[in-house]
């Protein structure tokens, strides 16, 4: 899972479950499952972390490129241009681009959370609560030039008791391959299924 | 014409046999605007000619034309798909106007576009069967 190095991977903690998938373009992921109690899970799909090997790569290519031009112009602004922009560069990837985990909590009566988590430590969450969710989905759909599965939530349409008003997709950064998504899709319906059983509870609002 | 068959007629064959003419006309006229000297062409008394930069601009023109007429039809393509987070991947308003019929004992069920929690139940959660459709 943590590809490139030969640490052993990392211990989970008792009563969480973590198993190998990929993802669609080939990379490793990990999915952990975590059963907190009989109607709430949470699920996180790890990725690897930022590789020693490919940063040293980019960087000593532009240092290397920039001093190339230095060299053949004279002018020694390209040099500090260089590790300027190298260094907001990785800044700005760390804070914004590189995702580490996203992770699903599904709560049966309150509702559901999405968390991204970015390399630099910056979290993003949303909330959806459980009134507004009409079916957590695999849907197919075109995306550049190939077909992919991805997981969705469907959010209700309030004048239209079987329409949906909203689709919100889910692990975008990730993307992961159809059999994750169906271990995701199972966990989820398990506790979806369980609001349909109850439904007067819910119904008083 | 009462139906529109593609079959030749008459008629077709006559048009399609003037375009024929026109466009070996225009050909020709186009040749010998771009190819006559100009000074020939005035003392025949035909003076009002467009410049003739643009004999060789208008073909130039035409060929970068059709090869951004390619990049551009792909990337209007690529603008008009839907993008992930709309609804118009899992419904239209065709579905959502469908009538419901009633479920008749032995008859082959009408067909109509079923929702994707039903279609996703069928393919994703096969030990539940097919159940009851709300």
């Amino acid at each position: 899972m943590e590809g490139g190095r030969s640490r052993p991977p990392p211990r989970c903690p008792p009563g969480v479950e973590e198993r190998p998938y990929r993802s669609a373009s080939g990379a490793p992921l990990a999915l952990r499952r975590r059963q907190h109690s009989a109607s709430c899970r949470e699920l996180a799909l790890r990725r690897p972390r930022l590789q020693l090997r490919s940063l040293s790569a980019v960087t000593s290519a532009v240092w290397l490129a920039a001093y190339g031009i230095f060299v053949l112009s004279e002018n020694s602004m390209v040099l500090s241009a260089a590790i300027f922009i190298t260094l907001i560069g990785l800044i700005i990837y760390l804070h914004f681009v590189k995702i580490d985990q996203e992770s699903l909590l599904v709560i049966g009566s309150l509702g559901i959370q999405v968390t991204s988590s970015y390399a630099s430590g910056k979290e993003s969450t949303t909330f959806i609560e459980m009134s507004r969710v009409k079916d957590v989905v695999i849907n197919e759909a075109i995306h550049m030039q190939k077909v992919i599965y991805y997981l969705c939530i469907l959010l209700k349409d309030p004048q239209d008791p079987q329409g949906v008003s909203e689709v919100v997709p889910l692990f975008q950064s990730s993307q992961p391959r159809l059999d994750c998504l169906m271990e995701v899709y199972k966990s989820c319906q398990e506790i979806l299924d369980q609001r349909k059983e109850a439904p007067q509870s819910s119904e008083m609002k | 014409m009462v139906e529109n068959s593609p079959a030749p007629l008459p008629e077709r064959a006559i048009y399609g046999f003037a375009l024929f003419l026109g466009s070996w006309f225009g050909f020709i006229l186009y040749l010998i605007w771009a190819y006559v000297p100009e000074t020939w062409l005035f003392s025949l008394g035909l003076t009002y000619w467009p410049q003739k930069y643009w004999a060789v601009a208008l073909p130039a023109y035409l060929l970068v034309s059709v090869g951004i007429g390619y990049i551009l039809l792909f990337g209007i393509n690529m603008m008009s798909t839907a993008p992930l987070n709309s609804t118009h991947t899992v419904t239209d308003n065709y579905a959502k106007k469908q009538q419901q019929k009633k479920f008749q004992e032995e008859a082959i069920p009408a067909l109509r576009d079923i929702p994707i929690s039903e279609v996703n139940r069928m393919f994703f959660l096969p030990e539940k069967g097919i159940c009851n459709s709300r």
